[in-house]
Formats: C-alpha cells, sequence, structure tokens
C-alpha cells in the first residue's frame, strides 16, 4: 500500500458521493416540482424579448 | 389545422430513450467485438537491431533514451511498425455510396417533413 | 449568480443568460486545447512528420470555413443546441434529429477520451514514481462525475473554471516552446527525419494524416450551444469562435514544431501524451511538471465543455419531443439542463471505461465530419431560402459559396483518409445514423408538433 493506492480509494468514494449527492438532488427536485414547469422551457423565447429580427 | 401530436406515456418514453442506447453502443461496440475495429500497425522487426539499422540518428538516440527505451531491441517494434495503406476499389465505392446515398435520404427526408413545418406556421397557401 | 429572468414570466423556466465572449473562447478552445496535448500525433503515425505539418494547416483551412459558416448561421439562430436548431429551420426535422446526435456523439465520444487520458496520464506520472498498475478506473469516473456535477450546478461557474484551465493550458504550450528555443532542453531538437524520411507512407500518407489532423481543432463549432445562455449571441458568439480558431491555429503550429523536434516520430505517432512526453525529454522537471498539470487541465477543460455541449444538444431535442420530453427540464435554481447531464454520464462512462482511445476518438471525429458536411449545404440552403437582407444577420461570411465549397472537398478528403484504416467503423457509424433516420421519420416524428418547432421570427423561406 503506498499513497496511489490510497488514492485509488479515494477517487472510487468522492466519485460515489458525487453520484449520489448528484441523484439525490435531482431526485428531490423532481418530486417537488411539477414536471409541466420543469419542462417550460421554449426554444428562441428570449430571442424575441432582446433582439428583432427584421431590417 | 395543427396537427396534434398523441401523448407520449412514460414507458413508451422509456422506450424510445432504450432503443437509441442500443443502437448507439451496438454502433460502437459491434465492430470492436468482431474483431473488424481499426487498423493496427503491424511491425517488422529487424534482426539484431541496431540504433543504426534502425536509422536513428545521435540525436534521435538522446530522445529515445529519455523516453525510457535504453537499447534499439526495446524501440524495434514501434520504429519499425507501419499501416497497411492497401485498399479494395470495391470497398470505396461502397462508402462513397453509403455517404451519398445517407445523405441523399437524410435531406429527401427532410424536405418531407419541412414542408409541412412551413405549411403548418405560415399557412397552406403561398402568397 | 443572481436570478436574472426579468424578461421571462415567472411560471416559464430558461436557461440562464449570464455568459460574455470570454466563456464563449474558453467554451471553444477549452473543447479544443486538448487536442493539441494528445490525440493529433496519431496523424503523424499515419503519415510522418511532414504529413502531421500538412494536415494540421489543411484541418486549419477546414476549421477556418467551418467557422465563417457557422458563424454567420449562428449568428442568426441563437438557441441552445446550436447547428441542431440551425438544421431544423433551414433542413428540415430529421435532418436536425441527425444533426443533434452528431453532437452528442461526437462531445460524448471527446469526453470519454478526455477521461481515457487522464487516467493514462496518472499512470504515467505513478510509473515514474515507481508505482506500477495504477487502476485508472477510479479517475476516470471521478472527472466524469466531478465535472457533470460542476455543469449541473450552473454555466456560469462551469466556464469560468473552463476559462481559468484553458488559458493555463495554452500557456504552458507557448512557455515550452520558448524554454525549447532558448535551450532548456538537455536533447537537441532534430528535424532529421523531415528530410531523411520526410513521406514514409508517400503522398497517401498526407491524405491518411487528415484524418487525426481533424483533431487539432474538432469541437470548436461547440461554440454555438452556449447561444441562449450569452448576453448578446449575435457578436459574442462569431467573435469567441475566430478568436478560437486563431488560438489553436498558434496552438497546434506550435505543438507540432516542439514535439517532432523532441520525439521521434515512430514514437510520436503512438504516443497517448504528446506534449507531456516532449517536456519529458527535456529532462527539465519544471517543464515537466508544468505540462503535466498542461495535460490534466486541458483535458478536464475538454470534458468540462463536452459535457456541456453534448446536455445542450441532448436538451434541445428532448425539448421538441424529438426525444422523450422528459429531458427538456431546466434545473428551478441552477438553470441548467440537469437530466440530460445526468443521463449522458453512463454514457460517457461506458465508452471511457470498455474501449480504446483511437477508437473513440475516430467515432468523435467521424460524427464531427459528418455534421461538418452537414454544413456545407445547409449554408448554401441559408442564402437560398433566406437571401441576404430579407432577415438581419449579425455577421455574414465573405465570398460565399467559396468556404462551402472548400469546405466539401475538405470534407471529402477526410471521409477517404478514414476510410484508409477505419473504413469498417465508417461503415458502423453510417448504418447506426440511417437505422436512427428511419427510426425517427417512421416512428418517433409523430410525436412532435409540426409548426411549432419553427421558433425564428422570420419570413417564410423563398420557394416554399
Amino acid at each position: 500500500m503506498d499513497v496511489w493506492n490510497y488514492l485509488e480509494y479515494a477517487a472510487w468514494a468522492l466519485s460515489a458521493l458525487v453520484a449520489v449527492v448528484m441523484l439525490l438532488d435531482m431526485f428531490r427536485i423532481d418530486t417537488t416540482y411539477d414536471d409541466e414547469l420543469l419542462t417550460s422551457s421554449r426554444e428562441g423565447e428570449l430571442e424575441l424579448a432582446q433582439e428583432r429580427h427584421e431590417l | 389545422m395543427a396537427y396534434q401530436p398523441p401523448k407520449q406515456g412514460i414507458a413508451g418514453q422509456i422506450i424510445d430513450v432504450f432503443v437509441l442506447l442500443v443502437l448507439t453502443v451496438g454502433a460502437l461496440y459491434l465492430p470492436l467485438y468482431l474483431g473488424l475495429a481499426g487498423a493496427a500497425k503491424t511491425p517488422a522487426t529487424i534482426e539484431n537491431p541496431t540504433w543504426e539499422a534502425l536509422g536513428q540518428n545521435a540525436a534521435e538516440q538522446q530522445q529515445w533514451a529519455a523516453l525510457g527505451y535504453a537499447d534499439p531491441a526495446s524501440a524495434n517494434e514501434i520504429i519499425t511498425a507501419r499501416f497497411d495503406y492497401t485498399f479494395s476499389w470495391t470497398a470505396l465505392i461502397v462508402m462513397i455510396v453509403a455517404v451519398v446515398g445517407y445523405f441523399v435520404l437524410v435531406v429527401r427526408l427532410s424536405q418531407k417533413e419541412y414542408r409541412e413545418v412551413i405549411a403548418e406556421r405560415f399557412g397552406d397557401s403561398k402568397s | 449568480m443572481s436570478d436574472t429572468t426579468a424578461t421571462t414570466a415567472p411560471e416559464r423556466l430558461g436557461l440562464l443568460r449570464v455568459l460574455g465572449p470570454g466563456h464563449v473562447w474558453a467554451l471553444g478552445v477549452g473543447i479544443v486545447l486538448v487536442g493539441e496535448y494528445m490525440g493529433w500525433n496519431f496523424s503523424v503515425g499515419k503519415g510522418g512528420m511532414i504529413a502531421g505539418l500538412v494536415a494540421c494547416w489543411v484541418a486549419g483551412l477546414l476549421y477556418t470555413c467551418v467557422a465563417m459558416i457557422d458563424s454567420e448561421v449562428t449568428s442568426t439562430v441563437a438557441a441552445a443546441g446550436g447547428q441542431y436548431a440551425q438544421a431544423k429551420h433551414i433542413v428540415g426535422p430529421l435532418m436536425a434529429f441527425n444533426v443533434g446526435l452528431f453532437l452528442v456523439m461526437a462531445y460524448t465520444m471527446l469526453e470519454a477520451a478526455n477521461a481515457i487520458t487522464i487516467g493514462f496520464l496518472l499512470d504515467t506520472v505513478a510509473g515514474m514514481f515507481g508505482h506500477t498498475g495504477l487502476n485508472q478506473k477510479p479517475f476516470i469516473i471521478l472527472t466524469i462525475l466531478s465535472l457533470a456535477w460542476l455543469n449541473y450546478r450552473g454555466v456560469l461557474a462551469s466556464l469560468s473554471f473552463n476559462f481559468v484551465i484553458t488559458a493555463f493550458a495554452f500557456v504552458a504550450i507557448i512557455l515550452l516552446f520558448f524554454a525549447v528555443q532558448f535551450g532548456v532542453s538537455a536533447v537537441p531538437l532534430d528535424f532529421s527525419a523531415v528530410t531523411n524520411d520526410p513521406l514514409p507512407y508517400g503522398w497517401l500518407g498526407i491524405v491518411a494524416a487528415l484524418h487525426f489532423g481533424l483533431w487539432y481543432y474538432l469541437g470548436i463549432e461547440g461554440t454555438c450551444q452556449a447561444a441562449e445562455e450569452v448576453r448578446s449571441p449575435a457578436r459574442s458568439l462569431p467573435f469567441g469562435t475566430m478568436a478560437g480558431i486563431m488560438t489553436l491555429l498558434i496552438a497546434a503550429t506550435l505543438t507540432w514544431y516542439v514535439c517532432s523536434g523532441l520525439i521521434p516520430w515512430e514514437y510520436l505517432g503512438n504516443s497517448g501524451t504528446p506534449l507531456f512526453d516532449a517536456a519529458r525529454v527535456t529532462g527539465n522537471s519544471g517543464l515537466m511538471v508544468l505540462l503535466f498539470i498542461g495535460t490534466a487541465f486541458a483535458t478536464t477543460a475538454s470534458a468540462n465543455g463536452c459535457i456541456n455541449d453534448a446536455s445542450r444538444a441532448w436538451f434541445s431535442m428532448g425539448r421538441d419531443r424529438y426525444l422523450p420530453s422528459w429531458f427538456g427540464a431546466v434545473h428551478p435554481h441552477y438553470r441548467t439542463p440537469y437530466r440530460s447531464i445526468v443521463f449522458l454520464v453512463p454514457i460517457a462512462l461506458i465508452f471511457a471505461l470498455g474501449a480504446p482511445l483511437d477508437q473513440v476518438i475516430t467515432f468523435s471525429i467521424l460524427s464531427g465530419l459528418l455534421g461538418y458536411t452537414f454544413m456545407t449545404f445547409n449554408m448554401v440552403m441559408f442564402r437560398r431560402k433566406w437571401p441576404l437582407g430579407t432577415i438581419k444577420r449579425g455577421y455574414v461570411h465573405p465570398w460565399h459559396p467559396l468556404p462551402a465549397l472548400i469546405l466539401l472537398i475538405l470534407c471529402g478528403a477526410t471521409y477517404f483518409a478514414v476510410f484508409l484504416g477505419y473504413g469498417t467503423q465508417l461503415i458502423a457509424m453510417l448504418s447506426f445514423y440511417i437505422i436512427a433516420s428511419l427510426w425517427f421519420h417512421f416512428w418517433r416524428y409523430r410525436f412532435v408538433r409540426r409548426g411549432e418547432q419553427f421558433t425564428m421570427p422570420w419570413p417564410r423561406p423563398l420557394g416554399y
């Protein structure tokens, strides 16, 4: 066992931690908010507000 | 009259994603599994290699040493490996037909769908 | 980061518009600069040193065309999904679906390649410290997961992070060049192979080298994925993209010079981390540390940008129901396409852990190449359906249709280059796209709203 072995374990542990945190947050958001709201983004909406495609 | 798409259930959504996933992984791993993937270089090692016989001058010998190849024998395979670029014209023609055919297919079908989109968005009659 | 959504109604969620031109540069160059740290050198392996340099410049020309064409269309069609949204408005839905897949595949494969390189780099360093047989898997997984998490948390943070590490990696290349120029290297620069063995494969080698020559620049077109998050897309996107191309042309030439001079081409053609190897040859430990950090940063920046781009493309397709609408979700706090980000993680992992590097790179290059081929006729159709003067363009590129034509010719040559040695992959990849296209046209398209996909406030296209 040298420092590289410890680094390997640390990397495994951190990976697992990040995965759990990310999945938990996704689960929390998906159960807290309505799907209609979450998927309410529309393409080009901001262009309409900000830029005019006219001459 | 706008086209009203059917609502897709959760099971259908999962199946659709799954289909795409299988296609993707299949396209990437099938050539690998069938052993068809990639051009492996074939080394043509020489007998009793010396740096000179391998065509490496003094500076290059120093470079090899710095990279961890102390003697010519260890670098023999790397130095003599070459790709094989002989190809069959049939295979080349098949490839050209496949690439061109693919783009023609996609643009053709897109065109059909695009007319529908424009008709619905801007109204049916032109002018 | 503040929630600036004053323009939209509160019951609608959108991506956050927070990025400036620097972020666009960081996104474009960040993805690509890694090409200088690994991958490009396979072109030397495919054709020799001269072929590597020719490929570098020819590919540079190809990408200049790409950037010019892309800047014009993007400055007009500014939507997340970039070329996907362009294809949808200009060519048609099925093309858009294909382009979306090109983007997702090219970036996810590139991300996998980056993670593989990080694992390999750590293994090399561990080996130098006398530890053999490092398990690369946890580091590959950690890289992909932590960058996904960074992207999940917000675009501003992840691209600001990218800006810093990309700038560092770029400076590292320049420092290496000057250090070698001023004689820091213990081993002399040697270009004798250029004269002794100029074209080991003859002229065919030059064409063959083009295949990996693309790798110097692949992904620069990803800048337009950020269109919905840039503060003024019509100006920032062309500017950031062009600045990116120039940065890359400089970096690519310097890289070729230093590496070809310090590393025997037979080794260079196989090397996993060429710039780091060049630093090893110099025997200067300061340079070694610098280029180790540079390589690690470049790969990280690239993987980070790839996650950003691939998820935007996937998200846009979900939003239009080209894919299940579930993917079209925006995170209510971070304003990121969080479901797409999470979904693409396991896919990247499958390839990073299971396939060899040159295969993964080839798949990425092929998807990119199909995308560039699309750009040529996309540009011609764009000018035809909406001639100059009918809509407002943020940028108009000169000499149309010359760039499109050059691009088409170079794409043709590159298909041939890939065909030399990697023909099976080309056919496998095409079969994939053909089957996926048929699946989309005959099944999936029924769930798509027809008129609503066309979101740009443009007049009716000419001829329809």
